[in-house]
């Protein structure tokens, strides 16, 4: 597990080294990215800003184990995740990584409880204790009562809470946000962002936002911009042109 | 995660109830015409299963079922008597007869002549009137079958004179008995009577029936019997076989009853491979999730696996249970009189199921295991 | 699902419960719907052989039960109408005892008639002797006379005729006599033949004449009057067919049972086989005779026993057939 490169920062939670990425357009290919080294501390709120094919969603699908770099290598917490055999890297992200995607992708025919419960059974453990465990976050989002509902009869917001409670019932230590505030007002755009920051962040993890939502860039303990493939801002608050 | 697999499957409820009819409907296709078909064929074999004691059937070289039978000498039976191992043979005679109903009506008849003395021959059970009326004179006994062809109106057959080639006989029973491929009236008599009913040919004597002695197999018997006679002797389920080769050979029933069964085979991959494939593209962004979450491949096939097996299991069962009811419903009908379903065809249904659902499981599947998890972000 | 206590799924709970117990319901339906195709033993054991010829080599033949003299059918002599019947079947009868009587009124007339000849012939021969007497006497003196004027030549010429004459007479008469004497022999024999006798001693089987009756010589399609026969002991005649024939052990008993009593089989001494083969006679009521078939016919007598058997009767008999070298050696490695 040791890290083999010297430039390999020991504090930090992820880190990419060289990271590119191509995909096959026709006779073409696009690379997306063009070796990205970036490391993200834990205890932070970290921002990944970009405009709409600028390459965030592929950076961040490869910081998170499921899509392949074409080179370079990605460590979280000090493995290296490409390294890992699929059903390792599989089980990986399931000890380690919690995913709050922005349609949530909740199941629909299960509670809310059950919902928030997956990763826990996905672990092996019995339904009745996962959903125990769930229900206790649910409980500290404050939607414990909503816990027998179907998504269907939940509110967006409140499925949003069963979302972020799903990502953070294993505990994990990387917890990734997909636009949360994108279908938000700013009233309500604000509130998640507290409540995430409030959840969400801890001393040992890490937990990275991708979103272009610039009403809630004030929020970011740290902003990473993206364009073009290229960390092109890195720095507490957004650069004047945005 | 099958929990949640089962709940994803039933929360669907339109195509888990479009998955299940398509499983139900198969099974019931398959499982009932498959069971009609062994039913139909095996009324080929009914007139040897009728007669309950008989192990070995001698007849002569060139008779090949029940029905179509070459007469014997008389003393084929003496003959049949003289090989070791026989524990007894009595003779047997099935013709066709014309007969004339009290009304004037012309209908055609099989007659079957059994044993004098032992009333070897008829079939075990009696619906009226005992086996023992055929020791009066003129006596004849009906089937139940033939008694709702022959007198559909009346509540009993019993005491109805009919005319058998200028002679007079008197119905005095009902046998309880499987009817024929061709649902012929049989009238049972006792052998001497019979050959008084049938028109005369110089040998009228059809079969011998023979039982082996103790520690006897039927087929060695039978085997002994053809060395010493050479007259051509079948076991009991060989003959019974014979006769179902036969409506084989001679009907296109097999090739019929194929069609709808492949048929049913089809409908049911069309209907539950769509509804199937229907259901996992609404759920390849769940599946999709639950892949980036952290839920290996084989988790995920396990899953859908399950889900295949709760609609297999359940639209099986209902489909069995509602050929079970056809079955019982239109047991009561003449025309369905014995039927029964064979042990092994609800078996080859349920290998029909677990083959459908493998097939559509299997493009199901392909498509969910190609999905790549990073398409959740997107 | 305990976790939704209150909330009972259909698809989840109800279904597979139905679906459980239909499956449950639909395996008993099949298991007992299974038809019945068990073997059954017959209620009634047909016959078969038993003993020591149950599993060695045999010969089943079936037969007909008859007299050891076999049966007699007694006829009549002449034709007339039936005055007595003595008999009734089931009568044990000696030999020369009386059966039945035809009606005998005409020759007992035509025996009056005869011995009215006989004394008129004897009356004759008397009438006959007195005149022959009385001629040769004329005669005698006639020719005693010396003196032949006494006595005219013509009148000895005619006492002469007279004698002779009378002679005549008199055989007449004898020949009449014995002629009358032999129609009165002739009505006695016709006498003795209206009177039907046991030819044998034996049983009375079938009486098919009543008094009264006209029986008749002419014509031979009729029944016969009266069947008798010696029922003590009892034959069978045993049809084997003969494609079996030389498999019989000659000289062994069989062992016979009647028709519809197959438990009841006893052992009979073999007899004789008939010389001849003969065509299979059927015994099926049926008017047409089988002819395609030829049989051995082999005789055996039947032990004493209280009317299990009657003449007449079918039986179904079992023979122990010769074992042939090859055979035997055959048996013998089995």
């Amino acid at each position: 597990m040791s890290p083999q490169n010297a430039q390999t920062d020991h504090t930090a939670a992820i880190s990419t080294r060289g990271v590119t990425r191509d995909f096959p357009a026709g006779q073409d290919v696009i690379t997306v990215l063009h070796g990205i080294d970036l490391d993200i501390r834990a205890g932070e709120l970290t921002f990944l800003v970009g405009e709409s094919g600028s390459g965030k969603t592929t950076l961040i699908s490869i910081m998170c184990g499921i899509l392949w770099p074409t080179e370079g290598e990605v460590q979280v917490f000090g493995t290296d995740i490409y390294d890992l055999t699929d059903t390792a890297l599989v089980e990986f992200r399931l000890a380690n990584i919690g995913f709050i995607f922005q349609q949530y992708n909740l199941i629909p025919s299960i509670d809310a409880a059950a919902n928030a419960a997956v990763p826990l059974i996905a672990r092996g453990m019995a339904v009745e204790e996962a959903r125990a465990q769930a229900t206790e976050m649910l409980d500290a989002l404050n939607i414990a009562d909503q816990a027998d509902k179907l998504p269907s009869q939940l509110s967006g917001g409140q499925q949003q809470r069963v979302a972020i409670a799903r990502a953070l019932v294993h505990e994990p230590r990387l917890v990734v946000c997909d636009e949360p505030t994108a279908a938000l007002d700013a009233k309500s755009g604000r509130r998640v962002m507290d409540l995430l920051r409030e959840v969400a962040v801890a001393e040992d993890r890490a937990c990275i936002i991708v979103t272009h939502d610039n009403r809630i860039f004030d929020m970011a303990d740290r902003i990473l911009v993206l364009e073009d493939g290229r960390i092109t801002h890195d720095g507490k608050d957004m650069p004047e042109e945005h | 995660m099958i929990w949640i697999a089962i709940r994803m499957l039933t929360g669907d409820r339109t195509k888990f109830y479009g998955l299940l009819f398509g499983i139900a409907f198969s099974t019931l296709l398959i499982t009932q015409q498959l069971t009609i078909f062994v039913n139909l064929i095996e009324r080929g074999a009914s007139g040897v299963y009728n007669v309950a004691e008989a192990e070995v059937w001698v007849m002569d070289p060139v008779s090949r079922t029940t029905d179509i039978a070459y007469a014997m000498p008389t003393t084929a039976l003496d003959r049949v008597r003289g090989v070791p191992g026989v524990e007894w043979a009595v003779p047997h005679l099935r013709a066709n007869a014309a007969v004339r109903t009290d009304t004037g009506d012309l209908e055609q008849v099989a007659i079957i002549g059994v044993d004098d003395a032992t009333l070897i021959g008829l079939p075990k059970g009696m619906v009226e009137g005992s086996r023992a009326v055929l020791s009066r004179p003129d006596s004849v006994i009906i089937d139940d079958v033939g008694t709702t062809r022959m007198f559909p109106d009346q509540p009993t057959p019993v005491g109805e004179v009919l005319e058998l080639n200028d002679q007079r006989a008197v119905i005095r029973g009902m046998a309880d008995s499987i009817p024929s491929f061709t649902s012929t009236v049989v009238l049972y008599t006792r052998y001497s009577q019979a050959l008084r009913y049938v028109p005369g040919t110089r040998n009228r004597l059809s079969f011998v029936l023979a039982g082996a002695a103790d520690g006897v197999a039927a087929a060695e018997l039978a085997r002994r019997i053809e060395a010493q006679t050479g007259l051509r002797a079948r076991t009991r389920d060989e003959f019974a076989g014979d006769g179902v080769d036969f409506i084989i050979e001679n009907t296109g029933i097999p090739f019929n009853f194929g069609i709808t069964v492949v048929l049913g085979f089809i409908v049911g991959v069309a209907i539950v491979g769509l509804t199937f494939s229907l259901f996992i593209r609404d759920n390849i962004r769940q599946f999709g999730a639950l892949k980036a979450i952290g839920v290996t491949n084989g988790k995920i096939v396990r899953m859908v696996a399950a889900q295949a097996g709760m609609v297999g299991a359940v639209g099986y069962a209902l489909g069995l249970l509602g050929t079970v009811a056809f079955i019982w419903v239109f047991g009561s009908d003449p025309t369905f009189k014995g039927f029964y379903i064979p042990w092994q065809i609800p078996l080859m249904s349920l290998v029909a199921v677990a083959l459908i659902l493998a097939i559509t499981g299997f493009f199901a599947l392909r498509n969910v295991l190609r999905t790549e998890p990073a398409a959740v972000f997107r | 699902m305990a976790l939704l206590p209150r909330n009972v799924s259909f698809s989840r709970q109800v279904l597979p419960i139905i679906a459980v117990a239909g499956l449950l319901a639909a395996v008993a339906y099949i298991a007992f719907g299974l038809p019945d195709r068990e073997l059954a033993e017959p209620a009634e054991k047909p016959a078969h052989a038993s003993g020591a010829l149950a599993d060695a080599p045999r010969v089943a033949g079936s037969g007909v039960v008859e007299p050891s003299s076999e049966i007699v059918d007694v006829g009549s002599a002449l034709s007339g109408l039936i005055s007595d019947v003595r008999v009734q079947p089931g009568d044990r009868v000696g030999q020369g005892q009386v059966l039945f009587t035809v009606d005998d009124r005409a020759v007992r007339a035509q025996l009056r008639q005869a011995e009215a000849g006989i004394g008129e012939a004897r009356a004759a021969i008397a009438e006959a002797q007195a005149a022959q007497r009385t001629a040769e006497q004329q005669l005698a003196l006639y020719r005693s006379v010396e003196d032949a004027a006494a006595v005219s030549r013509a009148e000895v010429i005619q006492a002469e005729g007279a004698a002779s004459a009378a002679r005549t007479r008199l055989e007449l008469a004898q020949a009449r006599l014995a002629q009358a004497q032999a129609q009165a022999g002739t009505a006695r024999t016709e006498l003795g033949r209206l009177t039907v006798r046991a030819p044998i001693a034996g049983e009375i089987l079938a009486v098919n004449i009543r008094k009264g009756e006209y029986v008749s010589t002419m014509g031979g399609q009729q029944q016969p009057f009266i069947q008798m026969g010696q029922t003590q002991p009892l034959h069978v005649r045993v049809d084997i067919d003969e494609d079996e024939a030389a498999r019989v052990d000659l000289g062994a008993p069989a062992w016979v049972s009647p028709r519809g009593a197959a438990e009841r089989q006893v052992e009979a001494a073999f007899v004789r086989a008939e010389p001849q083969v003969v065509p299979k006679r059927s015994l099926t009521n049926s008017a047409q005779e089988r002819v395609d078939v030829r049989v051995l016919q082999v005789i055996y007598r039947l032990p004493e026993t209280d009317g299990l058997f009657r003449v007449g009767q079918q039986i179904d008999a079992f023979i122990p057939a010769r074992v042939s070298e090859p055979k035997r050696a055959e048996a013998a490695s089995e």
